[in-house]
């Protein structure tokens, strides 16, 4: 059953300097469950498409639809609940004035998630998941280091409870041991609860092994969409492969397979 | 062999709600002239205050206790003025920061925030000049528009392009040490192994020094000739970039390494136990330049 739908989506920014067409004429679709990948060039549009999904930015034209029905530009608490963000920057997305378990209760008291006299044992719950100690519920965002703070950002996402998570380079700033274990959790939490995840991140050994389907986006456009699989077995349109012609490895059996899908044979 | 930077028994502690934690537990580090050195390791292991401290920013910071030496090409930063210190930062020294929000301005365009830091070498540059440059800088990172990206504020720029105008500012004054910290998460690979190679090849050319911060294990394979792993706060190995990756010899290292996910496809790697071994003793493989 499809849960996301975002049909002939653009977006175009007016600076001084003129127009920048961010997103051009995005079309696809995510199953409830599914993990789709967004992969792309620099400056493709991707997070400018993650704004348009979360309702932070109202489309050009173009139509979003979840669970069947059209997304309002203006969301109301059940959407802005059942579709979580967690951003590219962890910095800015965190308040400084607040500490990190205020953060991420702030949704809790919000969406009147759990009982209240709960809710501190699940702030710290979400925190422990993701392998921070429940005393960092005490600390201020600046004190973080900056995967400490990509954690948080994922804790509070996940404390809401979503059906979709957005997830705009989640792992980026973690080392790969904590990245695997963060990954388990995600791939944990989508089996058991039925989640569903736009994924998007440069990191192409990580979309290999949590993606079910992966699009390619570049200059504003889907270029590519394509079961995990297929893309890294015979990718089509030749920017995917010259993507995964760039990936740095680290064995020779990820040398010989990237060389041999960047020739295209 | 004489070390542009060199740091001995580098101890940092906060104070905090419940009395002092210490976060670095006696650090020796060095790096010599044009040297590219990477460190890896844990997030919230002491990579970035370790950077910070080199900067001189953390010795200003008043719940902040560091002890310890750190010398910069002959200078002992931990005895510096403040002002000298101040003096060396986007000049003799540049960083790359974590997180673009602390290395960027919010409130000033591009072109602005370029200028100043180009103002800090040569006071005199009028903002023809600074741009000049500037869109020379941003052309060797791929932007392709930096006239638009001059004009533009930071928040009118993706995660990446940001990343990529941040190297190009780093490096705009030639310093001899850069402090490069995650320089490449916002790139997508082929802007990224681009990127690095011309940072690569700019650090090469003017002799620059380079402590590279980086959990992308692939990247740093490539770019350092040497790597040192941290481990909660203490450095668990050290040596040139191929006998680390070839011969990893302590158990941190080792479970870094198989931790990697791998474009071929095995799943997500298994997560092991957090194990005594991880706090073994150092292993050191000699060779390199320090
Ligand atoms: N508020 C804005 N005003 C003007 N232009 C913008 C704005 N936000 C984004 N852009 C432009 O839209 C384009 C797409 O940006 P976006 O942040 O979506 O890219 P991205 O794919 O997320 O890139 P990255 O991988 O580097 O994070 C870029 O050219 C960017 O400069
Ligand atoms: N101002 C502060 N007050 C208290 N603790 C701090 C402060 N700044 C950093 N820390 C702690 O010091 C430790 C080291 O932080 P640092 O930012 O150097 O980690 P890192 O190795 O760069 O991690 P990452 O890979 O996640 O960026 C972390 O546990 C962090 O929580
Ligand atoms: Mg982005
Ligand atoms: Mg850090």
């Amino acid at each position: 059953m499809t849960l996301l739908s975002v049909q002939n989506l653009t977006k175009t920014f007016q600076t001084p300097s003129g127009p920048v067409h961010a997103v051009r004429d995005v079309s696809f679709e995510v199953e409830r469950g599914e993990c789709l990948a967004v992969v792309g060039e620099s400056g493709s549009g991707k997070t400018t498409l993650a704004n348009m999904i979360l309702g932070i930015l109202g489309a050009t034209s173009g139509e979003i639809r979840f669970d069947g029905a059209t997304l309002p530009a203006k969301r109301g608490p059940v959407h802005r609940r059942a579709i979580q963000f967690v951003q590219q920057n962890p910095l800015s997305a965190l308040n400084p004035k607040r500490n990190i378990g205020a953060s991420v209760r702030l949704g809790l008291d919000t969406y009147a998630i759990g009982p209240r006299a709960d809710r501190w044992l699940k702030v710290e719950e979400a925190l422990e998941e993701v392998g921070l100690p429940r005393e960092m519920r005490q600390r201020a965002p600046s004190s973080l280091s900056g995967g400490q703070r990509q954690r948080v950002g994922i804790a509070r996402a996940l404390a809401c409870e979503p059906e979709l998570v957005v997830l705009d380079e989640p792992t980026s700033a973690l080392d790969v041991l904590v990245q695997a274990r963060v990954l388990r959790l995600l791939n944990d939490l989508r089996a058991r609860k039925k989640l569903t995840y736009v994924f998007i991140t440069h990191d192409l050994a990580v979309v290999r092994n949590v993606a079910d389907r992966v699009a390619v986006f570049k200059a504003g456009q889907l270029v590519e969409l394509g079961r995990t699989e297929q893309i890294f077995s015979a990718p089509e349109h030749p920017y995917t492969r010259s993507l995964i012609g760039a990936v740095p490895v680290v064995d020779d059996a990820e040398l010989e397979l990237r060389n041999k899908l960047a020739e295209g044979t | 062999m004489t070390h542009l930077l060199d740091i001995r028994d580098l101890h940092l502690a906060f104070k905090g709600l419940s009395g002092l934690t210490e976060v670095l537990h006696g650090i020796d580090l060095s790096i010599a002239a044009g040297e590219r050195v990477a460190l890896v390791g844990e997030s919230g292991s002491g990579k970035s205050v370790t950077a910070r401290i080199v900067l001189g920013l953390l010795q200003e910071m008043r719940n902040a206790r560091v002890t310890g030496r750190v010398a910069f090409d002959g200078a002992d930063v931990m005895t510096m003025a403040q002002k000298d210190r101040a003096a060396l930062r986007g000049t003799e020294m540049s960083m790359i920061f974590q997180d673009p929000t602390s290395s960027l301005n919010p409130t000033f365009t591009i072109g602005n925030q370029f200028a100043e830091v180009m103002r800090r070498r040569d006071p005199k540059l009028d903002q023809a000049a600074c741009d000049a440059r500037a869109t020379e800088m941003l052309t060797e990172v791929s932007i392709p528009d930096p006239g638009r990206v001059l004009a533009n504020y930071p928040f009118q720029l993706s995660g990446g392009m940001n990343q990529r105008v941040m190297i190009a500012m780093a490096l705009v004054n030639n310093p001899k040490l850069l402090l490069a910290d995650e320089p490449g998460t916002a790139l997508d690979v082929s802007v990224q192994a681009q990127t690095l190679r011309l940072m690569h090849d700019l650090v090469e050319k003017h002799h620059t020094a380079v402590l590279f911060i980086s959990h992308n294990l692939g990247v740093v394979r490539e770019f350092a000739d040497r790597v040192y792993v941290i481990y909660r706060g203490r450095i668990v190995e050290t040596g040139p970039t191929d006998a680390i990756f070839h011969s990893p010899g302590h158990a941190y290292t080792r479970a870094l390494m198989d931790a990697v996910p791998r474009i071929t496809g095995a799943g997500l790697p298994a997560v092991p136990e957090v194990s005594d071994d991880f706090l073994a003793p150092m292993v050191r493989h000699d060779g390199g330049a320090s």
